[in-house]
């Protein structure tokens, strides 16, 4: 049993993560387990993993995160019988948009001829125009047409009545385009604002 | 007699050995100090094979008690495989966990409770931090490693559901989770 305090081989941070989610095959499983079984770090550090994992769960459960997202996970959301709000928005359009107290996800829903593009980054326009938050590198998937995003709910909530721009660019080796602009006509839910 | 700066603690085969040699008496400090170091483990692999914390306790508990069980029988017969032994056992009542609940209903009768850690306490991240860290990866870097770990998507599945390659994947977690890691243990300021 190696319990010495510092391992002489421990478990690669790549290992654990695969270990975690069933990637490994049975042997490579076995040998791990054996492993952090007998090992005071190894199992300090798969601690550490399966804390971060439940950490980013809490987090996208009671708040959410910024993140763009992809079709499959907004679906698998719904499927769960969470509340997901979604406003989808063509090249150019806006929206009028609130969160409510129900609401578990709110999501965007950016149309964009995408077919061609190698990059996608998203800027945040602020009400003269400037560059609030830039994106870079954002992934997409291109022929779906869409780039779909989600938005921290205690940010939502915390908005006053707004109107929040949204750019996607196509960044290439010689300079970008913009594929489209949009923007959301934030009100707050009148129900929250009474409370 | 103080402890020298060339003192050890004994390593858990030197406890697994007391416990052995004490039979039919009991080495009380020794059970407790093996029980102490080696049920958190077995609650990450209970927590990696059944998924549910509450699961993972009830396997930690049946594991300590048939592992002091059988180091008091002599069924340990080398002390340097005792990880490949509880290995063994882990197996044995995760399977038994999935059938029933026998093994754990005789063991609690014979033994008690009196083995059994308390409740282990569970490092938390601080979520404010976690937040923050998040939010300074790469946006790639987040939607792999969110999707990771929310919905528990290997790289294989996020692959397909992102476009990427498998390989691609692997690339991005990897450094993903290199950042976040180091950023919310503060061993970086990114």
């Amino acid at each position: 049993m190696n319990n010495a305090l510092s391992c002489r081989s421990p478990l690669e941070w790549d290992v654990l993560l695969a270990y975690w989610l069933g990637e490994l095959s049975p042997e490579d499983e076995t040998h791990t387990e054996e492993h952090y079984l007998g090992c005071a770090d190894c199992s300090r550090r798969l601690e550490l993993l399966i804390a971060l994992a439940r950490g980013v769960r809490e987090l996208i459960k009671i708040n959410g995160v910024n993140m763009v997202i992809t079709d499959h996970f907004a679906r698998r959301l719904a499927a769960r019988g969470l509340n997901v709000r979604e406003y989808r928005i063509p090249v150019n359009g806006s929206v009028n948009c609130t969160v409510s107290a129900n609401d578990d996800f709110v999501l965007g829903r950016l149309e964009a001829p995408l077919d061609q593009v190698q990059r996608l980054d998203m800027v945040y326009i602020d009400s003269d125009g400037r560059t609030e938050m830039r994106l870079e590198d954002i992934p997409f998937i291109p022929e779906s047409g869409a780039v779909v995003f989600s938005t921290r709910i205690d940010a939502l909530r915390a908005l006053p009545a707004c109107a929040l721009r949204v750019r996607l660019l196509d960044v290439t080796g010689t300079g970008e385009r913009t594929l489209g602009e949009y923007t959301f006509n934030h009100t707050p839910d009148p129900l929250q604002r009474s409370e | 007699m103080s402890k020298t700066a060339t003192e050890h603690p004994p390593d858990d085969a030197a406890l697994a050995l007391r416990v052995a040699r004490a039979a039919p008496g009991i080495d009380h400090d020794a059970e407790s100090e093996l029980c102490r170091r080696l049920a958190p483990r077995v609650r990450l692999y209970g927590l990696r094979h059944l998924r549910i914390e509450a699961a993972a306790s009830d396997l930690m508990q049946q594991v300590m008690l048939m592992m002091i069980e059988r180091l008091r029988a002599g069924a340990l017969l080398n002390p340097d495989k005792l990880a490949s032994f509880v290995f063994g056992i882990c197996r044995i009542v995760v399977l038994d966990l999935r059938r029933g609940q026998t093994r754990r209903k005789r063991l609690l009768d014979t033994y008690g409770d009196a083995l059994v850690p308390e409740a282990l306490p569970v490092p938390n991240p601080d979520s404010d931090r976690l937040a923050l860290c998040l939010e300074r990866l790469p946006e790639r870097a987040r939607t792999v490693l969110l999707l990771t770990f929310y919905d528990e998507m290997t790289a294989g599945a996020l692959a397909g559901e992102l476009s990427l390659s498998e390989a691609n994947v692997r690339v991005i977690r990897h450094r993903g989770l290199e950042r976040l890691r180091k950023c919310v243990t503060g061993e970086t300021n990114e």
